[in-house]
């Protein structure tokens, strides 16, 4: 299942992520729990909780990102 | 890139790093006095700044480095800090965000791993504390092997602190360098994670009325309402509040008293003819020279700084980007380059240094092309307002859809034109909080105090340019030669050919000489749309240089007068089937 695939307050496991060097500099990597915060209508970015810090990431990359709940 | 090459070779210096939007430029501030820019987002500090620390009477450099994530050097700004790394430099001051220390150690560790003397800043502590995060410092000295110094940078404290313990440092002898083993990124975040379940501990708190209301400005509801809301108040404001301040003080001062006063005095001293036209006459240089900057442009440059400040420092911009993203990867950019778009509203030459964040050059070059063509700067909308507003509401308005349609067009264009991909949106959404007093004026001081630099002194000579071309016959001789282009195709009379040149001097100067002129609704339309697709400004061909080449500056610059007279010209066509 992809990132993309969860809706608000689920919570995953990141299993893989795709090779793009600011999501793990943002800190988000492989096994990794995190909850899902809210996603954007219209195919916009889905927002994830990280501590206490809110990310947001775009469509083409949150598909990329492959997780288990 | 001499510059940066200059700072990476002097001796002795002091780099201030860590990850973006933790605080570094406020230190900076604090501890060297130069006026930086600061905002609550990623990516404020573009390049680096330089300045002067004192320490113990010595005068040492001070940098402070772009936030990087990490020293991959996988952009511009990590560049720049694995250069200043590599530089040798005497001590690093590395600024920690307590809010969110894994993350924040992750870099530190790295950083470590060069040897060189450091001195940690735990920054934002009341935050964290509020949010319930409690960080047991000596433990972390131990962990990090140096000294941690928790600070509250906005509100003072700690700085005294961070300078102390620097002069403690640079009387330290040097250690011998050992090269220890570069780390992996996975083994960083391991250390990185231990040491912050080490360290630290979390409580569970209520979240406050501001963590709150960040939440909901991310949800779709009443996020996009919410947005919608503050972008129209912030319109009213401007607009609203500009016009009443012009219409109501400054432009009766002007008109009622300066005025008269100046062309009696000047008319005592100076006998009538070319030389008191020029101080006083329709477009002296006393008389326009101080009207159109100070009672038709600053109002408007005032409130607009006023308003964007705030949403800067109160970290709501990278919201609207989120929010938008859906609408702007559709034209080809993310959500993040809504920053730049609605910066350029302002001013394009700092819109178009801020697209450096950009992740891709293809979207630089998009955003950069939006800004250019079809976004007009605060001081544009401002003469718009003195032509339009007065005379109809409605074709203020549609000048602004036309805008509107013009950026919506050059993306799409620009998008299929240029090779390559833009990157799809990543951002960290900061914490909403309510600007520091202090540190908010000061910023409105200084953009202030540039728009006097930067703009005043280009339209004065734009004024003093109109002035001798109107009154040495100049003008009439130009504007019979491009009389077929402005009188014809334009319908627009044949001095207005005075805004085609004024305005590749400023971009207002392409609408306030048409106040002027008498002109009828069709023809001050025709002479809005010129001016918002005409060539930006010569700051921002200078930037274009700058930011990209000449041949880009050029290029955009023609094209941009191009699709001005000739979208001008269709209008007025139309227009006048219709009369």
């Amino acid at each position: 299942m992809t990132l993309y695939n969860l809706n608000k307050e689920d919570r995953c496991t990141i299993i893989s992520i795709p090779n793009v060097m600011l999501l793990e500099s943002l800190g988000i990597r492989k096994g990794l729990s995190i909850k899902i915060k809210n996603k954007q209508p219209l195919g916009g970015p889905i927002i994830l909780q990280l501590g206490t810090r809110s990310i947001a990431i775009g469509k083409a990359i949150a598909k990329q990102i492959l997780v288990e709940v | 890139m001499n510059h940066t090459a200059k700072a990476v070779n002097d001796e002795k210096k002091i780099l201030l790093m860590g990850n973006p939007n933790v605080g570094k430029s406020v230190i900076f501030h604090k501890l060297t006095g130069m006026e930086v820019e600061i905002s609550n987002y990623a990516g404020t500090t573009v390049g680096f700044t330089k300045s002067k620390i004192k320490l113990d009477g010595e005068e040492i450099d001070f940098i402070d480095v772009p936030g990087t994530y990490s020293l991959e050097s996988t952009s511009e700004a990590e560049d720049v800090a694995v250069k200043f790394m590599e530089s040798n430099p005497t001590a690093i001051v590395c600024v920690l965000d307590s809010t969110y220390l894994e993350r924040n150690l992750k870099l530190a560790l790295q950083i470590k791993g060069y040897n060189i003397p450091m001195l940690f800043v735990l920054n934002l502590i009341d935050v964290s504390e509020r949010q319930g995060i409690h960080i047991d410092i000596d433990l972390l000295e131990k962990e990090l092997g140096s000294k941690v110094i928790p600070a509250v940078a906005v509100k003072d404290k700690g700085i005294d602190k961070i300078r102390q313990e620097l002069s403690r440092i640079l009387k330290e002898e040097k250690t011998t360098k050992v090269v220890e083993e570069k780390l992996s990124n996975e083994e960083l975040w391991k250390m990185a994670s231990d040491i912050t379940n080490k360290v630290q501990k979390t409580v569970k708190v209520e979240k406050n009325i501001l963590e709150k209301l960040g939440d909901k400005t991310i949800q779709p509801f009443p996020g996009i309402p919410i947005a919608i809301v503050i972008l129209l108040l912030s319109l009213g404001l401007v607009v609203g509040v500009g016009k009443a301040l012009r219409s109501f003080i400054l432009l009766p001062f002007i008109t009622d008293l300066y005025t008269p006063f100046m062309t009696n005095i000047v008319s005592r001293f100076v006998d009538a003819g070319i030389l008191r036209n020029i101080l006083v006459g329709e477009f002296g240089i006393l008389i326009k020279g101080i009207e159109w900057p100070f009672a038709l442009i600053l109002p408007y440059v005032f409130l607009f700084y006023l308003v964007i400040s705030f949403l800067e420092d109160s970290g709501y911009l990278p919201r609207i980007g989120v929010l938008m993203d859906a609408v702007l990867s559709r034209l080809g950019v993310q959500g993040g380059s809504m920053i730049p778009l609605l910066l350029g509203y302002g001013c394009a030459v700092p819109a178009i240094i801020s697209t450096r964040s950009a992740t891709s050059k293809k979207e630089r070059l998009i955003v950069t092309l939006m800004i250019s063509f079809g976004i007009p700067c605060v001081s544009q909308t401002g003469a718009f307002i003195s032509l339009l507003g007065d005379y109809s509401i409605l074709m203020l308005i549609a000048v602004y859809l036309i805008s509107f349609l013009v950026i919506v067009a050059v993306s799409k264009f620009a998008d299929k034109a240029i090779k390559g991909k833009t990157d799809p949106m990543v951002i960290e959404i900061p914490n909403l909080l309510i600007p520091e007093r202090k540190s908010y004026f000061r910023k409105l001081k200084m953009r202030m105090k540039h728009f006097f630099y930067d703009a005043e002194v280009p339209m004065l000579m734009g004024v003093i340019l109109a002035a001798i071309v109107v009154e040495t016959g100049i003008l009439i001789r130009v504007s019979e030669w491009i009389e077929p282009l402005v009188v014809n195709w334009l319908g627009l009379p044949k001095e207005a050919s005075l805004s085609l040149i004024l305005g590749i001097i400023r971009r207002e100067l392409a609408v306030l000489p048409l106040l002027e002129m008498n002109l009828n609704g069709l023809q001050m339309f025709v002479g809005s749309v010129v001016a918002l697709f005409y060539i930006p400004c010569l700051s921002v061909v200078a930037i274009l240089i700058q930011e990209f080449n000449l041949k880009t500056a050029l290029t955009i610059g023609l094209a941009t007068i191009v699709s001005a007279l000739t979208f001008g010209g269709i209008i007025n066509q139309i227009g006048l089937l219709f009369i």
